[in-house]
């Protein structure tokens, strides 16, 4: 590349995401995203567009193998587009099913949590509204209406209780495993009161606090694995 | 002793194998209620009493000031446990939602409470609508693909169908490759068995 002058310290890194960035491929995204999913303890934002161009594309290469077909194309060439296309179903498949077992395990919470509310998408939220419909009614079938007035809530144990004490939550404070795509220094990931940051390299692998590291993934700056 | 038969019910949960459900125990479940219905009552009994004695007597305020506070906090910890055992069986359900298809095996149902027939039912029809309104179908695919083909030996008498890419007949004990999306939703109802290596 001839540009190698404006390389700033701001202008390289810019430069340098642009790069990664025309070089990962949806594949690429929907895997990390899938992963990230997959390893974070709590609901991550949906990749509504990312979902959606993965189904498009998945189409797309359908109809291409089924032109090969067709066509009489060498087997084994139809055969690999073929097994191209079912592991990236298999991502889209397995990404949305997480996130639907990570509604279905903290619906509550999700429900009174603004801001993870906000991560799902239109249908997830839908499907959450439902089941947490299905839970309530059963709960309340099950326990709650054969308890004394001031203990019917399924959100609190009783009337007496300040927050919601009967919800479960994810556990923000659970280890994970990372890597980082860039350098990153200064990290404050002990909470045991030591100041004791940590800087990390471009591929290094830690195992940290989920909580610690939370915005570094939200903005992409670090990946689950 | 208060709380040792809600105390009960959670073990059982606690013993019984992880995934696997034992049998709703209504009686248990019954008795804990009826506890918490005497907890209740000792409990009013007890704040009635305070009001009528008013603030005259400290002793004897004092005693059953902690004696309405233990009911109080049995019955939490009551309600606790009986929550902690139907929401763990609710989640055991939500699983079966995942790989049941719709009608629950006699087994497993016999197995259930009404109210949790009514939540499964409830549950996979919200799956299923999920599934729909995004037309996609995520029972399959729940390991990932290795090869697009699989051999696979038909344990039922399935008949002649059409898949994706032919028409088999899949009759009783034939062994022939299929491609694994069609396959696998004959291997889930236990019709079909996957030959590996």
């Amino acid at each position: 590349m001839e540009s190698g002058s404006d390389k700033g310290t701001g202008g390289f890194s810019a430069m340098d995401e642009y790069e990664t960035l025309i070089s990962t491929t949806d594949a690429d995204l929907l895997k990390r995203s899938w992963r990230n999913e997959k390893a974070a303890p709590e609901i991550l934002q949906f990749e509504s567009s990312l979902v959606q161009r993965s189904r498009e594309q998945i189409q797309l290469m359908e109809e291409t193998v089924g032109e090969f077909m067709q066509n009489g194309e060498d087997p084994l060439t139809v055969s690999l587009y073929q097994m191209d296309i079912d592991r990236t179903v298999f991502l889209l498949r397995s990404y949305l099913r997480t996130r639907l077992q990570k509604i279905e395990k903290f619906m509550f919470h999700i429900q009174k949590t603004a801001g993870l509310w906000s991560r799902l998408s239109r249908q997830e939220q839908k499907f959450a509204k439902r089941s947490i419909e299905d839970m309530k009614k059963h709960l309340e079938q099950s326990v709650l209406s054969k308890l004394p007035d001031r203990y019917k809530s399924h959100l609190k144990q009783s009337v007496i209780s300040e927050e919601d004490d009967m919800v479960t939550e994810p556990k923000l404070d659970s280890f994970v495993i990372c890597r980082s795509r860039k350098f990153l220094g200064g990290l404050p990931v002990d909470d045991s009161g030591e100041e004791n940051p940590l800087d990390m390299y471009a591929g290094d692998i830690y195992a940290l606090r989920y909580k610690s590291i939370k915005p570094l993934i939200e903005s992409g700056q670090l990946d689950l694995v | 002793m208060y709380g040792r038969k809600a105390c009960q019910l959670v073990k059982e949960l606690e013993n019984s194998e992880s995934g696997q459900l034992t049998g709703f125990n209504t009686d248990l479940f019954a008795q804990v209620i009826e506890q918490c219905d005497g907890h209740v009552n000792n409990l009013q009994a007890l704040l009635r009493k305070m009001q009528e004695v008013g603030s005259e007597n400290q002793t004897a305020k004092n005693a059953d000031h902690f004696g309405a506070l233990m009911h109080h906090l049995s019955l939490v910890r009551n309600k606790r446990c009986l929550m902690a055992y139907v929401y763990n069986r609710a989640e055991i359900v939500q699983t079966l939602g995942w790989t049941v298809d719709c009608v629950l095996p006699e087994e497993i149902e016999e197995k259930l409470s009404s109210s949790e027939r009514e939540y499964f039912k409830n549950h996979s029809a919200t799956l299923k609508s999920y599934m729909s309104d995004l037309d996609i179908d995520l029972a399959l695919d729940m390991v990932p693909p290795k090869d697009p083909y699989i051999k696979v030996r038909v344990l039922e008498e399935i008949g002649t169908v059409v898949l994706s890419d032919q028409l088999a007949n899949l009759a009783r004990h034939a062994i022939l490759f299929l491609r694994r999306t069609d396959a696998e939703q004959y291997i889930a109802q236990g019709k079909m068995e996957e030959l590996t290596g």
